[in-house]
């Protein structure tokens, strides 16, 4: 494996095998996954449930160590959490006993770096979000689509290279979730960050995406990589929906899903 | 709908609550006040036996009287005073032991069956342990206050540690968290209700503690007086005891009531 600075990825995986073990089983989560990611781009991962798709941010986020293969952050290996990566869950989980600015300022507290200077670049984050109002307000305040926008300052506010995006909207009702897709999709390609996103929503996987990648899961490996077109990639993901070519990929995709539980039917 | 006719219907919804709230409260004291006017007029026709069951204007006499002797109020401070002592040693001490094998998987894998066998046991057979090892007096009492609360407070908040949210831990995790700063900023404020609750728990339980630990050592303490009253068969003293304890050990419990809802109302 020769590899050259200039082709470096942001995020590679290398035959990366991950199993859960317990007293009455080894399951294996993942197998042979390869899978790259260049600085700036947006990568979807969809599938059926149970593919692995968590698993897999759980690796590159460094809470879990892969059992069998490597998993790379600008070359070099993967130990532990660390800052580059920021990691929004399905739900805000915000901490009801903080404020929401001391939500936001969690990040800096536990990574030891709150000075005033990153102090101010979380409140502007919450101003760009439009949350600036709220900043003295409980968590239990605050609407579903609020909470989840703290979230992604609380996220944002340790400024991490890469983010990994876990279902983040899928706890949302449809409207807010398209307002937030929009604003999730502008804020990263604003800050130039790195992402994965998780969804089950095949329209938003397209809508939001540079490239897509298709899972299969017992075990959960890559069926599939599908490249968006640029008119889709780079509009907005509430327009990129009315672009031509949209349903065509959203047809695609669907049969690529079809086919992808079939086979885990026929198993 | 117009909003004085929404108003109108709130006012009388007020007004039928605070009507209700009336009635149960003056029920209360009608029940308690036939009560007490059954036993005096029972003990004083000799229907019950007086020497055993008192009857309460003797009760209050005696109660007066010994609180302006000066008699009394020594051992309702001493008994207060151990009891706050073994209750707040207790919670603390199981506290810390509920950290120590929240932060060790291993410990707390090790010290279940233990932890079974402590809880199952009844505290107060250890009394002669106790007056043994620490002196028949003010200690052995509030080690019983303290040993009858700390194994079911180190098992309510351990098991209240381990179901926290493990989102919750996961977000400090991805933002770098090491396991001190999950302790400090995850596991122990989203406890402190279950901690509040425990703490409910323990203001009885240090009751009991006490109350038995003075009845096999002190010489001092409302314990005391019940089992000197027995001794000297002066059942007035028994009953006046008892009393004390029903009212003083619910003062403290709606004191930790109160302190519960000022510091999770931010929960709800």
């Amino acid at each position: 494996m020769n590899q050259i600075p200039s082709t470096q990825a942001k995020i590679e995986l290398s035959h990366v095998t991950h199993l859960y073990l317990s007293t009455t089983r080894a399951f294996m989560a993942v197998r042979d996954i390869n899978l790259r990611v260049e600085e700036g781009e947006f990568i979807c991962l969809v599938g059926p449930s149970g593919c692995g798709k968590t698993t897999l941010l759980s690796l590159i986020a460094g809470l879990e160590t892969p059992t069998a293969g490597k998993v790379l952050i600008d070359g070099k290996p993967v130990r532990g959490t660390s800052r580059q990566v920021g990691y929004m869950l399905q739900q805000d989980y915000l901490f009801n006993w903080r404020s929401i600015e001391d939500n936001v300022f969690l990040g800096l507290d536990i990574q030891g770096i709150r000075t005033r200077e990153t102090e101010q670049y979380a409140l502007h984050l919450l101003d760009e979000m439009e949350l600036a109002d709220v900043r003295k307000a409980s968590p239990q305040q605050l609407s579903g689509g609020m909470r989840q926008r703290v979230a992604l300052v609380r996220t944002l506010a340790c400024q991490p290279e890469v983010l990994l995006l876990d279902e983040p909207f899928s706890a949302l009702d449809y409207q807010t979730k398209l307002k937030l897709e929009d604003l999730v999709f502008s804020t990263l390609r604003k800050h130039k960050k790195t992402a994965i996103l998780v969804t089950h929503d095949l329209s938003e996987s397209i809508a939001m995406g540079d490239r897509i990648y298709i899972f299969s899961r017992n075990p959960g490996r890559v069926s599939c990589e599908l490249a968006v077109p640029a008119a889709i990639r780079e509009s907005l993901p509430f327009h990129a929906r009315n672009q031509e070519g949209f349903q065509d990929l959203f047809h695609r995709v669907w049969k690529e899903m079809e086919v992808v539980s079939g086979a885990a039917k026929g198993n | 709908m117009q909003p004085k006719e929404i108003e109108a219907i709130h006012r009388d919804y007020l007004k039928q609550e605070a009507k209700s709230r009336c009635w149960v409260f003056s029920t209360q004291c009608l029940l308690f006040l036939v009560f007490l006017g059954l036993w005096e007029l029972l003990a004083r026709t000799n229907t019950i036996n007086a020497l055993i069951f008192s009857y309460p204007s003797k009760i209050w006499a005696q109660f007066w009287s010994q609180l302006v002797d000066g008699s009394l109020l020594p051992h309702v401070g001493m008994t207060v005073w151990e009891t706050i002592v073994g209750f707040l040693l207790g919670t603390l001490l199981g506290a810390v032991i509920a950290t120590v094998i929240w932060w060790s998987p291993f410990l707390s894998r090790v010290l279940e069956p233990y932890l079974v066998i402590a809880n199952s046991m009844p505290k107060v057979a250890l009394g002669p342990v106790f007056i043994v090892g620490f002196g028949p007096g003010l200690m052995s009492v509030i080690a019983m206050g303290c040993a009858i609360s700390v194994i079911i407070t180190t098992i309510n908040v351990y098991s209240g540690f381990r179901e926290v949210n493990q989102n919750y831990v996961k977000v400090v995790q991805t933002l770098g968290g090491n396991k001190r700063q999950i302790f400090r900023l995850v596991i122990l404020p989203a406890t402190i209700p279950t901690l509040l609750a425990t703490l409910k728990v323990n203001v009885g339980l240090s009751w009991v503690g006490v109350i038995v630990g003075e009845f096999l050592v002190s010489q001092q303490g409302l314990g005391y007086l019940i089992i000197y009253g027995f001794q000297v068969f002066n059942f007035t003293m028994v009953m006046m005891s008892l009393a004390i304890i029903a009212v003083v050990a619910t003062l403290m419990y709606q004191g930790v009531a109160l302190l519960e809802r000022r510091l999770t109302s931010q929960f709800k």
